[in-house]
């Protein structure tokens, strides 16, 4: 390649990274760079040039509600996904028997304490975890507590309208506190949310707020469960 | 089985993608709180009102939390990728708004002082230096070099918009990009960064 070529391309090279290139020129100079080690180089040793362009820029604050909608928006994606490998780890008759919708309250409060042992002791991962299963207010709550924290999961909840998402309350020593990861259900009714922090609750409840949540409750229940001490 | 919060938190960059790839929503959680200032700082440069600058952090981070695979450490850091799909989609945002002008200016000191205390961390504090120090690097450049490198990188326009616009031959924008970009880059090799 004779030196005219290569400085052709070569003055191509800051209009390639910066993007300013048309598609057809950006074409050619990818081809050309397949075989030219000399602007492989120089191309290297631009780019931080480039890559340094967006952190000069003077820094805004997000608004909070653009981390608490993308969160939710992100736990309603992972949830199937979550529930499904959940589900097919653990098919047991027990479990499928009890989160029939159809069970009437009064008997499945009877049988809240003989399942929730039966639950407890099942759990096989050991390090002192924990799971509640119940029926509450019509949804179905499962509480996984593991070493300080916890996973609350809830199936039957209907359709929020998109303004609405559900944030999670704990009360602990009398006092109320927001957990802070909003979520949504998804369309097969199921939404997850994570407590970090469990020692000492004593309930667990959980409303439907506007989006970005609220810092303290504003909406009905949507359901409300003691935890055991 | 996610990862805790407080483990996440642990992990380089590097580590977390594998985590996003795999729907980690604590170890995405995390990626957003490192990058999220600085990727929503990017998108309101670019399309200069915070509503759209909202829109394009959000779906920029989603793409990411869909296809979080897609990212080759060979080719750059984490928060350069995830910065450049950001620059992107604010571009793509840009061309979709037909007739909007670029903003051009770097400097707005007034929104600096308006972040809240907590955010003022050791590590923020050193990329707020390193931010104005870049931004002083820039200020350095010919008006010549660092109109062509703000038009093309955050106006999104290409080489031959730009000669249009400035009335400039083409091959006199691309040499003022390279040169520009050359002198940034002395002052990255001289140890501002």
């Amino acid at each position: 390649m004779n030196t005219a070529d290569h400085t052709r391309w070569s003055d191509d090279l800051a209009a390639y990274l910066l993007g300013a290139l048309e598609p057809h020129e950006a074409e050619g100079l990818e081809r050309h760079l397949e075989g030219c080690e000399r602007c492989q180089e120089e191309l290297r040793w631009l780019t931080p040039a480039v890559q340094s362009l967006p952190e000069a820029v003077e820094r805004q604050q997000p608004p909070p509600q653009l981390r608490a909608s993308l969160m939710a928006e992100v736990r309603a994606d992972a949830a199937p996904a979550a529930a499904g490998s959940d589900r097919a780890g653990e098919p047991t008759r027990t479990r499928r028997w009890f989160l029939k919708p159809a069970m009437g309250f009064a008997v499945l409060a009877l049988l809240v304490a003989g399942i929730v042992g039966y639950e407890v002791g099942k759990d096989g991962s050991g390090g002192g975890a924990s799971t509640i299963v119940r029926q509450v207010d019509g949804i179905t709550v499962k509480m996984i507590s593991e070493d300080e924290g916890g996973t609350l999961q809830l199936e039957g909840v209907r359709q929020l309208p998109s303004d609405k998402v559900l944030e999670a309350w704990v009360e602990r020593e009398g006092k109320v506190e927001a957990v802070p990861a909003l979520f949504v259900p998804d369309r097969h009714g199921h939404a997850e949310t994570t407590i970090a922090d469990m020692s000492g609750v004593e309930t667990v409840m959980v409303t439907e707020e506007p989006q970005g949540g609220s810092e303290t409750p504003t909406g009905a229940p949507i359901m409300t469960m003691s935890v055991p001490g | 089985m996610a990862v805790k919060r407080e483990k996440a938190e642990r992990l380089a960059d590097e580590e977390l993608m594998p985590l996003v790839g795999r729907q980690d929503p604590e170890a995405f959680e995390v990626l957003y709180d490192r990058h999220g200032g600085a990727a929503y700082s990017l998108a309101y440069r670019i399309v200069g009102d915070r509503a759209a600058a909202e829109e394009v952090t959000q779906e920029a981070f989603i793409s990411v939390w869909r296809s979080g695979a897609r990212f080759d450490s060979t080719r750059g850091s984490v928060r350069s990728w995830l910065l450049s799909v950001v620059r992107n989609r604010a571009i793509d945002f840009l061309r979709s708004r037909a007739g909007r002008a670029p903003k051009l200016d770097f400097d707005d000191d007034s929104a600096l002082e308006q972040r809240p205390a907590r955010e003022r961390t050791e590590e923020e504090a050193l990329r707020r230096e390193t931010a104005a120090e870049l931004r002083g690097a820039l200020g350095k450049l010919p008006g010549e070099q660092s109109k062509v490198i703000e038009l093309a990188y955050f106006g999104g326009f290409s080489h031959s918009e730009i000669a249009r616009i400035l009335g400039l031959p083409m091959g006199t924008v691309k040499g003022r990009m390279r040169l520009g970009l050359e002198k940034i880059r002395g002052e990255l090799a001289e140890g501002l960064v």
